[in-house]
């Protein structure tokens, strides 16, 4: 079979260029937003996907990480009663105001009140041993690098949260956070900082189980009991899901993204099947005498249609190698962003749906072809 | 009526063929009640005037477009009873067409020009393409099989667009002014293949044209006029024969 669309693309690549060009920046632009967006509101659910613990006990309706309220410190033996489960801590939220020594005014901080042994789960994977064991000292917090300015404290200066007295004994990476800055101290320097009286027991109980696969079952299983008061449980994947899109939509921020991926989907399919239309045109005369040959119109359709594949094809694969190159400069700038496989598989889907569209769109010029109109 | 009997069988047939066309308020009659009937394996040539309706003739005897009122027989199909899909087939097993315009993808080389219809009857890849070589060899381009359109001149492409309806090896092949965008060496070799075509290969050839040198080879030339056919001359014939409209 002569590959007619493949030779056309190639033999007048200027002409597909801007199609090429349009779906490699829509693409581009699809997947840098939603990396950001992704990095951004997945800064809410730092504190579950730092953590290695693999079922997480709350408050019921609890909408965030951050809106939990406290639960009956007796629920952890109820936990630990479960033969899947491996380990149970508790962990403290709590909101402080923070007063620093350089003239930052009064800032909103999140106060993560930890376990500080070794082998704790909770901020496993952004805290170091050695740094998780200085929390051990008393008023010991720990913040992030990026963080220091906004609080105006350098290491192993004082500050106060809820006016009690802490100190920065360690900085780490990867704890930002979104709507306040998270402070990582020990549970009993949390304690002391909380000033609110009804809290009477650990915002959360964390738990890692022995196969961390059964954590969807686990979770299930242990709701069941109200003995010692209202908590419910939540595998830890589900939980950050909950945290993501409940600030994604609280704030807007997912409509947002919706509607702009919308117009740059739209934009971008415009100008491919325009380019589309335009090759269309450019052989109308070469097309007619094929079908009066008797090469049919739906076969004639099939050309357009794989021009638009292979456009989307090269738009994607330019926009992969910007898209990745962006991405890592970002990653070193401490850009929050962030790309899952199912994220990739989107963008994909987006791109390529695009070119479909904007194939099908250029199609339905290919009706003026008429073999008829070349006898005159 | 064509006065002139033949033993054979025609292959293509017009009876009282009217087709009419309307550009906004103005209608325009361009074949009235044409009849006419073509032998197998002869080179005939529609002849007369711009506007006498002879492109019109052909685009319905070829099955490109359908008549108003009227009957056209091809090869013992009725052309007005087939629907688009079996007119594509209609036209991919039995017929070829040469253009005014050469046509040709600007993408391809010589041999694949050829080449893609061919892919489209269902021929094996290898058929296709020895059939495609053999079908430029024909026409004089054995040489030139692997050059793009911008690399050939006028009459090489009119050869190619030639070579392309030739390959598919149709019973009917339909021209329509195929030399009057060349040269007069051009044009005269275009004459010679389409004639060469007729004798050797029995293909029905019927060609639209103005070229006078034409007339020459072929073995029936048709004159029309104001959608009729005004005289029906044979080769062999001492003086073209009048005939009624």
């Amino acid at each position: 079979m002569v590959a007619l669309a493949r030779k056309t693309l190639v033999y007048e690549w200027r002409r597909f260029l801007p199609a090429i060009l349009a779906v490699g920046f829509a693409g581009l632009l699809q997947l840098l937003q939603l990396a950001l967006v992704l990095g951004i509101f997945g800064a809410t659910s730092v504190y579950i996907t730092g953590s290695s613990a693999d079922v997480w006990v709350g408050f019921p309706g609890t909408q965030s990480v951050g809106s939990g309220r406290s639960i009956d410190a007796n629920v952890e033996s109820r936990i630990l009663m479960d033969p899947a489960v491996a380990r149970v801590e508790p962990y403290e939220w709590i909101d402080g105001d923070w007063r620093g020594t350089g003239d930052t005014g009064g800032v909103s901080v999140f106060v993560s009140g930890i376990d500080p042994a070794a082998g704790g789960l909770m901020f496993s994977r952004v805290l170091p041993p050695e740094l998780r064991a200085r929390l051990a000292e008393p008023d010991a917090v720990i913040v992030d690098r990026a963080d220091l300015d906004k609080l105006g404290v350098a290491m192993d200066q004082t500050a106060t949260i809820n006016g009690q007295r802490v100190r920065v004994v360690g900085v780490s990476s990867g704890l930002r956070g979104l709507g306040g800055i998270n402070v990582i101290a020990s549970l009993d320097t949390a304690r002391r900082l909380d000033t609110d009286a009804a809290d009477n027991g650990p915002t959360y109980l964390v738990a890692s189980l022995r196969d961390p696969a059964q954590a969807d079952a686990v979770a299930v299983r242990l709701r069941g009991s109200s003995a010692f008061g209202p908590y419910t449980t939540w595998s830890a994947a589900d939980f950050a899901h909950i945290s993501v899109f409940y600030w994604l939509f609280d704030t807007g921020a997912g409509a947002g993204v919706l509607f702009l991926a919308g117009i740059v989907f739209l934009v971008g399919a415009v100008i491919t099947s325009q380019t589309l239309v335009g090759a269309v045109q450019g052989s109308v005369r070469e097309y007619a005498t094929l079908n009066a040959l008797g090469v049919g119109v739906g076969a004639l359709r099939k050309v357009v249609l794989e021009q638009a594949f292979w456009v989307g094809a090269l738009g994607l694969v330019g926009a992969t190698v910007l898209g990745v190159l962006l991405l890592l400069a970002a990653r070193a700038e401490d850009v929050p962003v962030t790309l899952g496989p199912l994220a990739a598989i989107a963008c994909i889907a987006l791109v390529m749906g695009q070119a479909a569209v904007s194939g099908m769109a250029a199609m339905r010029s290919m009706r003026r072809i008429d073999p008829a109109t070349l006898l005159r | 009526m064509p006065a002139t009997a033949t033993p054979r069988a025609p292959v293509l047939q017009a009876d009282g063929v009217c087709k009419a066309f309307a550009s906004g308020k103005l209608h325009t009659q361009v074949l009235n009640g044409l009849s006419l009937s073509i032998d197998p394996g002869e080179l005939t040539l529609i002849s007369g005037p711009s506007g006498c309706g002879k492109s019109t003739l052909l685009a319905v005897l070829s099955g490109l477009q359908k008549v108003d009122s009227g009957r056209v027989h091809a090869l013992g199909s009725e052309l007005g009873q087939l629907d688009l899909r079996a007119l594509e087939h209609f036209r991919l097993q039995h017929t070829g067409f040469v253009f005014q315009g050469f046509n040709l993808f600007p993408a391809l080389t010589a041999l694949e020009q050829v080449e893609l219809p061919l892919n489209h009857m269902g021929l094996s890849k290898q058929e296709a393409r020895t059939r495609a070589r053999r079908s430029l060899e024909e026409v004089g381009l054995a040489h030139r099989i692997k050059l793009r359109p911008s690399e050939l001149s006028g009459g090489e492409k009119q050869r190619v667009a030639i070579a392309r309806a030739l390959a598919k090896e149709p019973e009917l092949l339909f021209a329509d002014e195929p030399t009057s965008a060349l040269d007069a060496a051009n044009g005269q070799t275009i004459i010679d293949i389409l004639h060469t075509i007729a004798r050797t290969h029995g293909t029905t050839v019927l060609c639209v044209s103005h070229d006078p040198r034409l007339v020459a080879h072929a073995d029936r030339v048709l004159a029309m006029e104001d959608g009729r056919i005004l005289s029906d001359s044979r080769r062999d014939a001492v003086a073209p024969k009048e005939t009624s409209p």
